[in-house]
């Protein structure tokens, strides 16, 4: 698994990407058994926007979302965020740069059960042993607008209030980029419509980068641009979608 | 507060019930460690003190000097010394000490014997004279008609000053009037002994001391210098004797009780470390589970940005907070422990003085090494495991286990030799003599176990299928719900068994060793030693020589003979002489003999076993140099040369004995046996009788001896399976958490099965027999282990000693029959939990 990515020359990280792939294939097992989770994605998402990558069960999203965070690594090819190509990373600087560069938004199981959701928000400052710019901090807490629910376990606060604690703790140490595997995949529509607005926002009014794994079309609408992946490649792709569009395209593939 | 702290925190808040019941583990073993310590700190404390205070007007005593060290007692002196010692300038009071047995009668006759400890006479000249003993209650007594006894037999049988009571001395029984009761300070007994105390003159006829008394206690004028009285005294003493200061007796005196209280001590700490042991591997297995358990929960700190360390040192922090808690817990609750204990001793008439609780700051420290150090050691394994877990298994926690799989096995196996090896080294090489052994042996045991307890994952499913079947014929579905339960989770089953394993390896190897040790000397009863019956003494003094002479007196019995002792020394090297009647000895026992006579046996001669017979190089008619601990030397001449070493390996005639030393002889025991064609009924009768003044003498038939033999062993287990009763405790604890964990993963697997129609009760029985699967499985595990070491101890211990080795079945099934009830304990909790779940909520959980 920790192959060296591809001799190929990957191309200088352009400016504006925040995060891509070049190349990157992922493989698990071997012989006939094979498969390719990843098939030669080459991809770069860019900076202070929001992207959707979209595709049907067992495509290889989310695999590729987890290889682009730092989470799992390739076979072969490269992944970089900002100028940094991951594979270079030993354990620990990975370690860094997923506290400090990286903000992750989840499905389900977002938060640490055992903590309130305040200091939930605060964890990747308190890993890295620093306090945060509090007035930012402050800000994001406001901004989720949880108030006194802030001192509660996640299990004393609902579904979509625990993907907001979610949400602000990825915002919260101003990461280069955050990415989201299926944030509003546990929500009913008025609540994970309530997310989606959020991040949103957060790309517009802080120029925060997101890259957010779906496969519901209302979700990947909220997108600045729709990425699709199947069978491990990237088929297509759309920039200011709509719900339509979007379901144009999903349509196709079948 | 850094991140890892806080999560370590709010995880000890958030998992009370497995926190409680780590804490409640190391606590106890904590308390235990503390308390062995305290109880024999205090001990000696309490001790020493008390040997300063009783000598504490005793400047000078004279007394028999020995030749070499030894326990033996020393030879008495002549009551005269006395009076040239009171000739010396600066002596203010010359004392004669004497100490025989003396025996209170109730009013029927029958000999009053206290439940602890042993029964004194003593000469006692009353608060004038320098002896610490306190009067509770009238006066020091005067004449041949009056005594005084401890308060507490006073007490006990509702005597009191002015009452006239019988006693029972080696001269006889005489009668007096009760004038004072006494104890020791504040204690109403003499550490549980009977006293009997009568003034000097009286004294020595009542004890039939014949003049002579065991030492004379001297206390110089006021401002005399004590070192020039000292020499003073010396230069008037006859041979054989000597004067020493009083603070080096109360220091000999003190050293004595020291001995037994660090034997105890030791005893008691090694229990407790036991405990520690068995807590160390709770604690481990409930960690391993709990990581599992949080998986998700640590891969997610990963993937936000923790590092691995930062991973392993919250589970650190974790343990480490634990520990320290335990700690603070433990010395408190050793301190109770120590403190109950000596109430117990106290209740049980051991007749304590006062005691102080002695908290030594080495018992705190070795306190928190036990309390933090398990904590830490049990959590290396499962904090490295917990670091390993990739931040991927937030999302797809099955990648989680499979990267915190560990090589059990191979390192199971390794372990498990090595430990077997260092069992081996210990027992057979001895490096280092016996510290050496015990802690080759004691470690190698350890390493055994935790070799064992990793291995055993590989029969865990086996064989609990094997034990499960019975109970899946019976209970149908829990039945075999219980019975798969088990067996889909090996490792976990193995390692919550293995707390118990630990504790039942020590009984059955005890009990192997123990069953060995009995049928070895049923061999050597029936074999070696024709006697019919032998007579041992209920106090602990030994039986006085009057015993033997009045059984050699009946005309039923062909050969009595007593078993005495003295110690000497032969080239340098300290041996210890048994002396017997050669006549009656060589009618009695068959000692192996192989050249010489037994019944011959003169005087100045020697009976020699062949082994130190081999390495002096001697043969019949050899001579044998011999100092004795009295200072008496004689040449010996070698008349027998035998085989068999029961009753020791240097024997000489009792008259021999009587001319080397006149010290008051005790007899060990004393055999004998019927003559020929003598109806045994009829010579039951005829023993009986003739000792009926003697109530310390406990007659005993061969096969009644016997059974007291089994009885003490049988005592040995019980004390053994007490010691272990915190060690069993935790384990049944471990089994239950590991169970109620089970349960907690479960939830939505039985909400299932409530839902499509299983009822509480079945719910119940299913989690009950998963205990008790896994509580025999652990008991079957440590009887094999056990009896594995029990065999390899019992075939290191010399042939001398145990020749044959034997197995316990009834102990056996014991234990199998009380795993069962631990696993029904165990069983409690869990099975409450999870009959009472809300099905919906528990169908609900992911």
């Amino acid at each position: 698994m920790s192959t060296p990515p591809s001799p190929l020359a990957p191309p200088t990280p352009s400016t504006t990407a925040a995060a891509g792939a070049v190349d990157a294939r992922k493989t698990y097992g071997i012989g006939d058994a094979q498969v390719h989770a990843l098939d030669g994605v080459t991809v770069s998402f860019e900076t202070g926007k929001f992207s959707a990558i979209m595709g049907p069960s067992g495509s290889g999203k989310s695999t590729l979302l987890h290889c682009l965070a730092g989470l799992d690594t390739l076979t072969t090819g490269a992944t970089y965020i900002g100028d940094t190509y991951l594979a270079t990373l030993d354990d620990k600087a990975l370690t860094e740069l997923r506290r400090t560069k990286v903000g992750f938004i989840f499905q389900a199981f977002n938060l640490i059960p055992i903590l309130t959701a305040e200091e939930n928000i605060r964890l990747p400052m308190m890993l890295g042993g620093e306090s945060g710019d509090k007035d930012w901090i402050d800000h994001v807490v406001a901004t989720v607008g949880l108030g006194d629910r802030l001192k509660h376990r996640p299990s004393e606060l609902s579904g979509g209030q625990q993907q907001r604690v979610a949400v602000a703790r990825a915002l919260a140490s101003r990461p280069q980029i955050i990415f989201a595997d299926e944030p509003t995949g546990n929500l009913d529509s008025v609540t994970g419509a309530e997310i989606l607005s959020f991040m949103r926002n957060a790309v517009r009014e802080f120029g925060q980068t997101i890259v957010m794994v779906t496969h519901d079309p209302v979700a990947a609408s909220y997108a600045d641009r729709v990425v699709f992946v199947g069978d491990g490649k990237i088929t297509d792709e759309i920039t200011d979608p709509t719900v339509d569009q979007v379901i144009d395209h999903l349509r196709n593939w079948d | 507060m850094s991140a890892a702290t806080l999560i370590a925190r709010k995880s000890v808040r958030a998992r009370w019930g497995r926190t409680l019941a780590i804490l409640f583990a190391i606590t106890a073993s904590v308390s235990f460690v503390v308390g062995s310590f305290v109880l024999a700190d205090s001990l000696r404390a309490t001790f020493n003190n008390l040997f300063q205070e009783l000598n504490e007007e005793v400047d000078l005593e004279v007394r028999a000097s020995q030749a070499f060290e030894s326990d033996d007692a020393r030879d008495p002196i002549d009551v005269a010394i006395a009076d040239s010692i009171r000739t010396v300038d600066g002596v203010a009071i010359a004392e004669p000490i004497l100490q025989r047995y003396a025996q209170l009668l109730d009013a029927n006759g029958d000999a009053i014997t206290p439940p602890g400890g042993p029964t004194f006479g003593v000469s006692w000249e009353g608060d004038d004279g320098l002896q610490g003993v306190t009067v509770k209650a009238g006066r020091a007594p005067t004449g041949s008609g009056e005594l005084a006894i401890d308060k507490a037999t006073a007490d006990a049988e509702g005597f009191a000053v002015g009452d006239t009571v019988s006693y029972l001395t080696d001269a006889g029984t005489f009668e007096g009037t009760i004038t004072g009761t006494v104890g020791l300070g504040s204690a109403d007994s003499f550490g549980g002994a009977q006293l009997v105390a009568l003034d000097l003159d009286t004294a020595l006829v009542h004890f039939g001391a014949d003049g002579k008394v065991d030492a004379i206690d001297i206390s110089v004028d006021d401002g005399a210098d004590v070192a020039a009285v000292q020499l003073a005294i010396e230069a008037i003493l006859p041979p054989q004797t000597e004067v020493v200061t009083g603070e080096e007796v109360a220091q000999e005196t003190a050293d004595n009780v020291n001995q037994f209280i660090n034997v105890f001590g030791t005893g008691l700490l090694i229990f407790a470390f036991v405990t520690a042991f068995v807590s160390a591997f709770i604690i481990n297995n409930v960690f391993q589970i709990t990581i599992g358990q949080r998986l998700r929960e640590l891969a997610l700190l990963r993937a936000v940005g923790a590092s691995g360390r930062q991973v392993r040192w919250m589970i650190s922090t974790e343990a480490l907070v634990l520990g320290v808690l335990a700690t603070v817990f433990g010395v408190i609750g050793g301190i109770g422990v120590a403190n109950l204990l000596i109430f117990l001793f106290d209740a049980a008439g051991a007749g304590f003085p006062d005691t102080q609780t002695v908290l030594q700051l080495r018992t705190v420290i070795v306190a928190a090494l036990v309390g933090i150090g398990i904590t830490m050691a049990s959590v290396i394994v499962p904090s490295r495991r917990a670091a390993k877990i990739p931040p991927v298994a937030a999302m797809r926690p099955e990648l989680g286990f499979a990267a915190m799989r560990s090589r059990r096995l191979v390192a199971g196996a390794i372990v498990t030799v090595i430990g077997i090896v260092m069992f081996l080294v210990g027992l057979f090489l001895r490096p280092g003599g016996t510290p050496g052994l015990i802690a080759f042996a004691g470690i190698g045991a350890l390493v055994l176990f935790l070799g064992v307890a990793s291995l055993s994952s590989t029969v865990a499913t086996p064989v609990t299928r094997v034990i499960g079947w019975p109970i899946e014929k019976l209970f149908k579905v829990p039945g075999s719900l219980a019975r798969q339960n088990v067996a889909r989770a090996p490792r976990r089953t193995s390692s919550s068994a293995s707390a118990l394993m630990i504790g039942v390896a020590l009984v059955s190897g005890t009990a192997v060793f123990a069953s060995s040790l009995r049928a070895s000397l049923i061999d050597t009863l029936e074999s070696a030693i024709s006697a019919d019956y032998i007579i041992t003494d209920t106090g602990f003094q030994g039986l006085s020589p009057v015993v033997s002479e009045t059984l050699a007196a009946v005309p039923e019995l062909e050969a009595v003979t007593p078993i005495r002792g003295i110690s000497g020394q032969v080239d340098g090297g300290r041996k210890d002489f048994g002396a017997v009647d050669p006549i009656a000895f060589d009618k009695l026992v068959d000692p192996d003999l192989q050249e010489g006579t037994v019944a011959d046996l003169g005087l100045d001669e020697l009976l020699l076993h062949k082994d130190p017979a081999n390495d002096l190089d001697a043969s019949i008619g050899s001579t044998v140099e011999v100092t004795f601990q009295n200072g008496v030397e004689r040449t010996l001449t070698v008349a027998g040369i035998y085989g068999d070493a029961t009753f020791g390996n240097w024997l000489i005639g009792l008259d021999t004995l009587a001319e080397i030393s006149e010290a008051p002889s005790r007899d060990f025991f004393v055999i004998a046996k019927l003559g020929d064609g003598v109806d045994p009924v009829a010579g039951d009768a005829a023993v009986q009788a003739a000792m009926e003044p003697f109530p310390q003498a406990n007659v005993q038939t061969n096969a009644e001896f016997l059974d007291s033999q089994e009885a003490q062993i049988n005592q040995l287990l019980l004390v053994i399976t007490l010691l272990l009763a915190f060690a069993i405790l935790i384990a049944i604890l471990g089994i239950s958490i590991t169970l109620a964990l089970g349960v907690f993963e479960r939830t939505r697997e039985i909400g299932l099965l409530r839902a499509v129609g299983m009822n509480k009760r079945q719910t119940r029985r299913s989690v009950r027999w998963e205990a008790v699967i896994v509580s025999t499985f652990g008991a079957l595990v440590g009887i094999v282990v056990g009896t594995f070491l029990g065999v390899i101890l019992t075939l290191a211990v010399p042939d001398d000693v145990i020749s044959k080795l034997a197995f316990n079945p009834t102990i056996i099934v014991a234990i199998l029959v009380g795993a069962v009830i631990a696993g029904l304990a165990a069983a409690i909790y869990p099975s409450f939990k999870a009959s009472n779940m809300n099905v919906l909520e528990a169908i609900a959980t992911e």
